[in-house]
C-alpha cells in the first residue's frame, strides 16, 4: 500500500503585498522504505509540498491520503495527530531550541511520541554521546543538524521529510547527515523525502521527483542509488 | 521540556520579569494588608458595638427630668432609652498647659445592661457619687496617667477633683473629636471621662435629677425617621437642640467611612498595580511570541497541539502572576498587623489582629492568576492560530517607503542615517511605538498623580487655615450667645484687636430624595476672618439671600446654583417643618463639608434673633502688653495673647474654649510628618513603577532588535552610534508621552479624588506645574537610567551569534 498519495495538490497564499502560486496541480505517491529526492530550483514549490504532505500546511484544493486516510480535509486537531505520530521534520537551519540542551531537544519530541526511540542511542547512532550537555549555540552547524535528525527519528515516524538538511553544511558534514538519512531509511523500513536545488544529491535517491513551477516535470527512478560516501557537489 | 524552556526564556528576559513581578508584588501586599487591616477594623467595630451595646439613635437636650426618660420607652419603635448626662470641662495640669478638656459622660452604674458602655481596660467598678473617672484610653497614655491619679478640673465654675479609677474605651469616641471643624482626634488636649451619674450632679449641681442626652436603641424593624416623628415632639418642650441617628454620630461615620475607605482602596489600588503589569506582560509575551514563531511552527511540526503550545506560553504569564500574588500575599499578611496598629493610633477600638489569612493569601493568587491567564491568553493567541508552516516562515517585511516626515526637505535634512532609521522603524513598527507611548505615558501619569499627594496635605490643612480661617484663634461659645455682647466685651479686652461673629447651626438639607445633615455656617457679610474662595482662590461674597455649599455637599445634593433646597433645623423658631433656600454658589471646600449663609440672613430665617456660637478674634501682634516676649516676634506675642484671653475665660461656662489657629497650624504640621512618610512611600511606588515600564519595554525592543543592531556593528559603528537609533526613538517617543501623560494623569486623579473623598475631607483633583514637572524629570530619567542598562547590552552583543542565527 502506498503510504502518501498526492493527486492534485495546489496551493496558493499570500506573502505581503503579493499572492504566490506555490502548487498548480501536483500528483505524486510515497512508499516505505524508500528515499526520495524532490528536486527543483528556488521557487519551484518543493518546500510548500514537502509542508502540504508533512501535514504543516492544507492545500488550496486536491487531495492527499496517509495511508488511506484523507488529510486533505482533515481539521487543525487531525493533523496534529499526523505530524505527532507519523512524520518527522528535519530542516535547513536546525531549529532547535536555544536554550535546552542537544539531549533536551530529542527528549522535546520524546515526550509527545507514542512509541519513541532511546534518546542515547540515536544521540550515539549519530555521534553526539559526548555532546549531549551542550546547548546549540555551544554545538558546530553539523552537530546541531545531527541533533535535529536525531530529534526528527526520536518520534520513530513512518515518514521522515527534510527541507534542503545539507543546505547549511560544508560537503563533508553534508554528506555524514546523508549517510545518516539513507541508514534510517534501509534499517527502520521508513519512507525519506529530501527536497534540495542539489542535482547531485539527487543520484543518492530511489526516486527523484523533478519540480518545476509548482508542478512535476517528471518522475524518474534510479535502479542503482549512489551511496551517499560518493556524492559530491 | 517545556518548562524548562520557559524558566530559562524567563531567566535569560529576568530584568524585564522581574520589573513586572514587582509590581504584582506591589499590587497584592496592598490588597492583602488593606483588607486585613479593614477586616481587623470592621470586626472590631462590629464587636464593640455588640457588646457594649452600642446605641441606634442620639438626642441632645437643655434639660430634661431623669424620671420622664422611662416613659419614652413607650413611643412605638423604641426599644432601650438612656439618660445621660454630658458636660465639657477644662483640665488642670501640673505643667499648667492650659487648652486641654474631658468630655465628661455619665454611666448608668445600676443598668448591667447600660447603653454606649465603656470597656474597662484596667481598674476597677466606679463607685456611685463618688468623686473617681474612668479616663479614655488614648488621653490616659498620652498624660502619662496612673490608677489613683487626682486630676483636677473646672466643672459648676469651682476646681474640683477627680481620682482616676481606670482607663476604658467607648463605641461612642472611637474617634473623638471635640468640634466639628476638627479632621483627627487630639488626645493631648481632648478626651473622654467616664463617671457616675450621681457624681454628675455633684459637679453640676444645675442640673441635679435631670439629663441633658439620651441614646436610645431601636426595635427590630423599626426606622429610625419613623422613630424621630414620634420622639420630636416628646423632646421639644425640653429644649431639643440635635436628634439624629447612629449613621451620623460622628465616631461611628467617621470609623465605618475609614472601614469603606480601606475595602475601596483594597481593591481600586492593587487593580491599579496588576492592571499595569498584565499589559507590560501582554506586551512582553505578545512579543515573545512573535520572536519565537519558529520554534512555536516547529513545536508544531512535531505535533505539539495548539492546547499544549498554548498553556506552555500560558505558564510564562502565570507564573509570574503567582510567584507575584504568593510573595505579595505574605509581605502584605506581614504588613497588616503595623497598618492596623497604625489605625489604632487613630481609632479607639479593641485590639483584633486576624493574624495569617489564608482567605485573603489564596484570593489574592486568584485575582492575579484570572487577570494574567486573560493577559497572557491575549498576548499569545494570535501567533498560535497560524498554520506551523506559515508560524515557521519569517513574518513578512514590513513595506519600504519613506515616512511623510521625511519627504519635508528641512527635516530630511537635519537627520543622520540613524536618525532616518530611527524615525521610519517607529512608522512602521506601529505596535512597537504604540506599547513605548503607553508605558511612558503610563510612567508619566503615574508619577505625576502620586507627586500631587504632598501637595494634598498643604491644600488640605494649610489652604484652610492661611486662606480661608485667617484669625489668630476663635472663642468657642458653650451655647448661642448675644453677639453684639460678646463682641462687645471681647473688644473690651486690650490683647483683642478685632473680634467677628460665627454662627453655626445643624441643619438638614433636602433635594429631592437626597438629604444631607450638616453644618450651616453664618458669616458677616464682608468678612476679613472667614474667607470663602473660589477654585482659583478669589474671595466670594456672601449673597444677602441664598446658600453656598461646598462642591461635595453640592454633589451628593444633586444641586447646582440656582435649586432649590429644602432646609431644616431645630433651631427654627417658628415652628415651621422646613424653609425653602435657593443654592446661589458652589466652592472647594478641602476640609469638612459645609454649607455657608450671610450670617443676617440666617439669623432672620431662623428668627431667633442675633446670635453667635463663636468669635473669631484676632490679638495684638507686638504691643505694649507683651512683658518678657520679645516685639519683633510676632508668633510668640501672638501665642502669649492667646494664652491670656484663654485665661480670662477658663472658669466661665460660657466659653467651651479659645482655640489659636498657630497651634492647630503646629499640630497639623506634627500629624502630617506622620502621613509625610507614607506619601514618599507613594511616590518612591509611582517611581518604581514607571522605571519597571519604561525598563521591561526597552529591554522587549533590544531584544528584537538584536540582529539589526549587530550588524551596524559589524560595519564598525560603536556601541554609542548603534544605541542612538534606539535612544533617538525613546526620546521622540517620550516627549509625546509626557504630553499625553498629562490628560491621563488628570483622569486618574479624578478617579483618586472620588474614591478617597469623604465627608471629612476632600482629596483636590488638579495637578500642580510641580507634580507635571516632576513627572516629566522622573520619566525622563528613567528612560536615561533603562537606557545604560540597555547600552551595556549593546555594547556585550554576540556578534557571531547574533548574525548566525537565522531571523
Amino acid at each position: 500500500m502506498a503510504l502518501i498519495v498526492a493527486h492534485n495538490i495546489k496551493k496558493h497564499y499570500r506573502m505581503g503585498e503579493v499572492t504566490v502560486h506555490a502548487l498548480r496541480g501536483v500528483d505524486f505517491t510515497l512508499y516505505d522504505g524508500e528515499l526520495v529526492v524532490v528536486l527543483g530550483h528556488s521557487g519551484s514549490g518543493k518546500s510548500t509540498l514537502v509542508n502540504i504532505v508533512g501535514g504543516m500546511d492544507q492545500a488550496s484544493a486536491g487531495e492527499l491520503y496517509f495511508q488511506e486516510t484523507p488529510l486533505h480535509n482533515a481539521g487543525e486537531a487531525g493533523l496534529t495527530v499526523y505530524r505527532r505520530n507519523e512524520v518527522g521534520f528535519i530542516f535547513q537551519f536546525y531549529n532547535l531550541m536555544p536554550n535546552l540542551t542537544a539531549y533536551e531537544n530529542v527528549h522535546l519530541s520524546v515526550q509527545i511520541a507514542a512509541n519513541p526511540l532511546d534518546i542515547d542511542t540515536l544521540l550515539d547512532q549519530v555521534g553526539l554521546s559526548d555532546r549531549k550537555e551542550h546547548f546549540p549555540s555551544q554545538l558546530s552547524g553539523g552537530e546541531q543538524q545531527r541533533v535535529a535528525i536525531a530529534r526528527a527519528l526520536a518520534k520513530n515516524p513512518r515518514l521522515l521529510l527534510c527541507d534542503e538538511p545539507t543546505g547549511s553544511l560544508d560537503l563533508p558534514t553534508g554528506k555524514q547527515i546523508l549517510k545518516l538519512l539513507r541508514d534510517f531509511c534501509s534499517q527502520y523500513n521508513k519512507a525519506v523525502v529530501v527536497i534540495t536545488h542539489n542535482t547531485n544529491i539527487s543520484y543518492m535517491a530511489d526516486r527523484v521527483i523533478y519540480l518545476k513551477d509548482g508542478l512535476v516535470e517528471g518522475i524518474k527512478e534510479n535502479t542503482e542509488p549512489l551511496p551517499p560516501e560518493k556524492v559530491s557537489w | 521540556m517545556l518548562w524548562k524552556k520557559m524558566f530559562r526564556d524567563i531567566w535569560s528576559n529576568r530584568g524585564s520579569y522581574l520589573a513586572c513581578l514587582l509590581l504584582v508584588v506591589l499590587g497584592l501586599m496592598v490588597f492583602t494588608s488593606f483588607s486585613i487591616a479593614s477586616d481587623n477594623l470592621s470586626l472590631s467595630q462590629q464587636d464593640f458595638y455588640r457588646e457594649e451595646n452600642f446605641a441606634d439613635g442620639f438626642a441632645e437636650l437643655t434639660a430634661m427630668p431623669y424620671r420622664d426618660v422611662e416613659a419614652l420607652a413607650d413611643i412605638e419603635g423604641l426599644d432601650q432609652v438612656s439618660g445621660r448626662v454630658t458636660r465639657e470641662v477644662r483640665v488642670l495640669r501640673p505643667e499648667g498647659d492650659l487648652g486641654i478638656y474631658l468630655e465628661l459622660v455619665s454611666l448608668e452604674l445600676d443598668d448591667p445592661e447600660r447603653l454606649n458602655d465603656a470597656r474597662l481596660l484596667e481598674g476597677r467598678e466606679l463607685k456611685k457619687g463618688e468623686s473617681e473617672v474612668w479616663i479614655d484610653n488614648q488621653f490616659y497614655n498620652v498624660h502619662g496617667l496612673e490608677i489613683g491619679y487626682q486630676l483636677e478640673v473646672i466643672a459648676g465654675e469651682r476646681a474640683r477633683e477627680l481620682t482616676v479609677e481606670g482607663h476604658a474605651m467607648s463605641p461612642e469616641f472611637t474617634y473623638p473629636l471635640r468640634t466639628e471643624a476638627e479632621i483627627y482626634p487630639n488626645p493631648e488636649q481632648y478626651g473622654i471621662a467616664f463617671v457616675s451619674r450621681d457624681t454628675m450632679w455633684n459637679l453640676f449641681p444645675d442640673l441635679q435629677g435631670r439629663v441633658n442626652d439620651l441614646a436610645f436603641t431601636l426595635e427590630e424593624g423599626a426606622e429610625f425617621e419613623e422613630v424621630k416623628d414620634h420622639l420630636k415632639p416628646e423632646l421639644e418642650p425640653y429644649g431639643l437642640i440635635n436628634l439624629y441617628p447612629r449613621e451620623d454620630q460622628v465616631s461611628h461615620l467617621i470609623l465605618s467611612e475609614e472601614v469603606a475607605q480601606l475595602q475601596r482602596m483594597s481593591s481600586a489600588l492593587p487593580l491599579m498595580f496588576l492592571s499595569i503589569a498584565a499589559l507590560i506582560l501582554y506586551i512582553m509575551l505578545k512579543r515573545l511570541v512573535e520572536q519565537q514563531r519558529g520554534q512555536i511552527g516547529i513545536l508544531k511540526a512535531f505535533g505539539y497541539s495548539k492546547k499544549e503550545i498554548m498553556i506552555h506560553y500560558l505558564a510564562y504569564a502565570l507564573t509570574v502572576g503567582f510567584t507575584g500574588g504568593l510573595l505579595g500575599g505574605l509581605i502584605g499578611i506581614y504588613l497588616a498587623n503595623p497598618l492596623t496598629w497604625l489605625l489604632l493610633e487613630f481609632f479607639h477600638v479593641p485590639e483584633m489582629y486576624e493574624g495569617f489569612s489564608l482567605y485573603y493569601l489564596v484570593l489574592g493568587v486568584f485575582i492575579s492568576l484570572g487577570i494574567f491567564l486573560v493577559a497572557g491568553y491575549q498576548g499569545c493567541k494570535y501567533a498560535l492560530r497560524l498554520k506551523p508552516a506559515e508560524a515557521m516562515r519569517p513574518p513578512a517585511p514590513v513595506s519600504g517607503r519613506k515616512t511623510i516626515l521625511e519627504k519635508i526637505w528641512l527635516f530630511a535634512e537635519m537627520l543622520t542615517i540613524q536618525g532616518k532609521m530611527a524615525v521610519r522603524n517607529l512608522a512602521r513598527n506601529r505596535s512597537r511605538t504604540a506599547f513605548l507611548f503607553l508605558g511612558m505615558t503610563l510612567s508619566c501619569a503615574v508619577v505625576v498623580v502620586t507627586w500631587s499627594l504632598n501637595d494634598l496635605v498643604d491644600k488640605l490643612v494649610f489652604h484652610r487655615f492661611e486662606e480661608v480661617e485667617v484669625y489668630h484663634a476663635r472663642v468657642n461659645l458653650a451655647e448661642p450667645l448675644s453677639r453684639k455682647k460678646v463682641e462687645g466685651e471681647l473688644l473690651d479686652h486690650a490683647e483683642v484687636i478685632q473680634a467677628e461673629s460665627l454662627a453655626e447651626v445643624p441643619v438638614k438639607l433636602s433635594h429631592a430624595w437626597r438629604e444631607e445633615n450638616v453644618m450651616l455656617l453664618g458669616i458677616s457679610q464682608g468678612s476679613y476672618m472667614y474667607i470663602i474662595r473660589d477654585a482659583a482662590g478669589n474671595r466670594v461674597e456672601l449673597p444677602e439671600q441664598g446658600i453656598i455649599l461646598s462642591e461635595r455637599l453640592a454633589d451628593k445634593l444633586d444641586v447646582v446654583p440656582g435649586s432649590l433646597l429644602e432646609l431644616e433645623s431645630l433651631y427654627l423658631r417658628d415652628n415651621e417643618d422646613y424653609l425653602t433656600v435657593e443654592v446661589s454658589r458652589v466652592v472647594p471646600q478641602y476640609l469638612g463639608m459645609n454649607a455657608y449663609m450671610e450670617l443676617s440672613a440666617l439669623e432672620d430665617i431662623l428668627n431667633q434673633g442675633e446670635f453667635a456660637t463663636a468669635v473669631m478674634v484676632n490679638v495684638d501682634q507686638g504691643g505694649d502688653n507683651l512683658g518678657q516676649a520679645s516685639k519683633s516676634n510676632d508668633n510668640a506675642a501672638i501665642d502669649y495673647n492667646i494664652a491670656e484671653l484663654r485665661e480670662r475665660y477658663l472658669e466661665s461656662d460660657l466659653v467651651a474654649g479659645v482655640d489659636g489657629t498657630e497651634e492647630k497650624i503646629r499640630e497639623a504640621r506634627k500629624l502630617m510628618e506622620t502621613f509625610g512618610s507614607a506619601i514618599y512611600l507613594f511616590v518612591l511606588v509611582g517611581v518604581i513603577t514607571a522605571f519597571a515600564i519604561i525598563y521591561s519595554s526597552s529591554f522587549i525592543i533590544l531584544s528584537e532588535r538584536s540582529r539589526e543592531l549587530a550588524s551596524m556593528k559589524v560595519l564598525g559603528m560603536t556601541s554609542g552610534e548603534v544605541f542612538s537609533v534606539i535612544t533617538f526613538e525613546q526620546w521622540v517617543i517620550s516627549f509625546f508621552a509626557v504630553l499625553a501623560g498629562i490628560p491621563l494623569a488628570q483622569m486618574m486623579m479624578e478617579a483618586f479624588s472620588r474614591e478617597l473623598s469623604t465627608d471629612l475631607y476632600t482629596v483636590p483633583a488638579d495637578l500642580s506645574t510641580q507634580a507635571l514637572l516632576m513627572g516629566a524629570a522622573i520619566t525622563a530619567v528613567s528612560i536615561w537610567i533603562a537606557q545604560r542598562f540597555a547600552l551595556r547590552k549593546v555594547r556585550k552583543l554576540d556578534l557571531v551569534q547574533v548574525l548566525k542565527t537565522r531571523e
